[in-house]
């Protein structure tokens, strides 16, 4: 990697102007230890995630691939409906972001008919429905796999701001 | 500097999981559908113009068809990689992309309306320099 690829990879306002810099953050990501230590303090000892970089396109239009985005992993059970979660998915070892579409006790119509969720249960779909890979294929997910709330974009520049429910 | 971005970059990936591989985009499907426009109207000047042989009618019928057909796809997959794939930092270091997506397209439309090397010839062009303004995002 260049170094003005890799300088431009830690700026969200550069890395959106320099073709792949986002997606090469993971790889410097992982090399910077203890830079979540503060932050841990603060949420009370729970393990980040606080920061995260948006990956694959199944958010459009609200996340793009390449956000940086803030996430509160101080939540323990489903936020309300139109939020935005980082959780595990299930039967995967994979860290997933998708919104709330439906939260414990609402009723959600699947193709197999309707089914009421329990009080650990969410049905998470992607915005971007004719692509998005979620409970439509892995059912609902319960909260010991929730991770984090999304609240807000830091990155990149110009897009900026409070996620909020569509 | 760097203690400060190291701070602020993000510690974890996440994925917006997508069924299909999306951000997998390929223009050869565009270059080989404007070859076929330009074999077409190659093999439709080849048939007699004044045949009523049903063979050769039929000939000349599906001739047209793939024609109209492929002029079509150029123009899906074009506008399908204009759209989906390019971004506003593609569009800085190809300002005048626009408009030549724009003639690409028109172009295509012209191939459908008539039976005409020359404009084959100029969509295969178009097509090409697309693709190389594709791949040049790549690099």
């Amino acid at each position: 990697m260049s170094a003005v690829g890799r300088v431009a990879a830690l700026i969200p306002a550069v890395a959106a102007r320099v073709p792949g810099a986002a997606a090469r953050v993971p790889a410097l990501a992982s090399r910077v230890p203890g830079s979540t230590a503060v932050v841990d303090f603060v949420g009370g000892g729970r393990e980040g995630p606080w920061r995260v970089l948006v990956v694959e396109g199944s958010m459009h239009p609200a996340l793009e691939e390449g956000d940086w985005l803030l996430v509160d992993p101080t939540v323990r059970d489903w936020p309300r409906r139109g939020t935005i979660v980082v959780f595990r998915e299930p039967g995967a070892d994979l860290l997933s972001i998708k919104r709330v579409a439906a939260g414990p006790g609402d009723v959600v119509r699947t193709q197999d008919g309707p089914i009421r969720l329990d009080p650990t249960q969410a049905w998470l779909l992607g915005d971007d429905r004719a692509i998005s890979r979620d409970s439509r294929e892995y059912g609902p997910v319960r909260s010991d796999r929730l991770l984090a709330r999304a609240w807000f974009r830091y990155g990149p520049a110009g897009r900026t701001g409070r996620l909020t429910a569509p | 500097m760097s203690r400060l971005t190291d701070w602020l970059a993000p510690t974890t990936v996440v994925h917006a999981h997508c069924d299909i591989p999306c951000g997998i985009y390929d223009p050869a499907g565009a270059q080989q559908a404007a070859r076929t426009v330009a074999r077409m109207v190659e093999l439709i000047g080849q048939i007699d113009a004044g045949s009523t042989a049903v063979a050769d009618r039929n000939k000349f019928i599906r001739c047209v068809t793939v024609k109209e057909e492929h002029a079509e796809i150029v123009k899906h997959e074009v506008q399908v990689i204009w759209s989906d794939y390019f971004k506003p930092e593609h569009l800085e270091a190809n300002p005048d992309l626009h408009t030549k997506v724009w003639n690409l397209l028109k172009l295509a439309g012209k191939n459908k309306q008539n039976i005409d090397a020359e404009a084959a010839a100029q969509l295969e062009a178009a097509v090409k320099e697309f693709a190389d303004i594709f791949w040049s995002t790549k690099k």
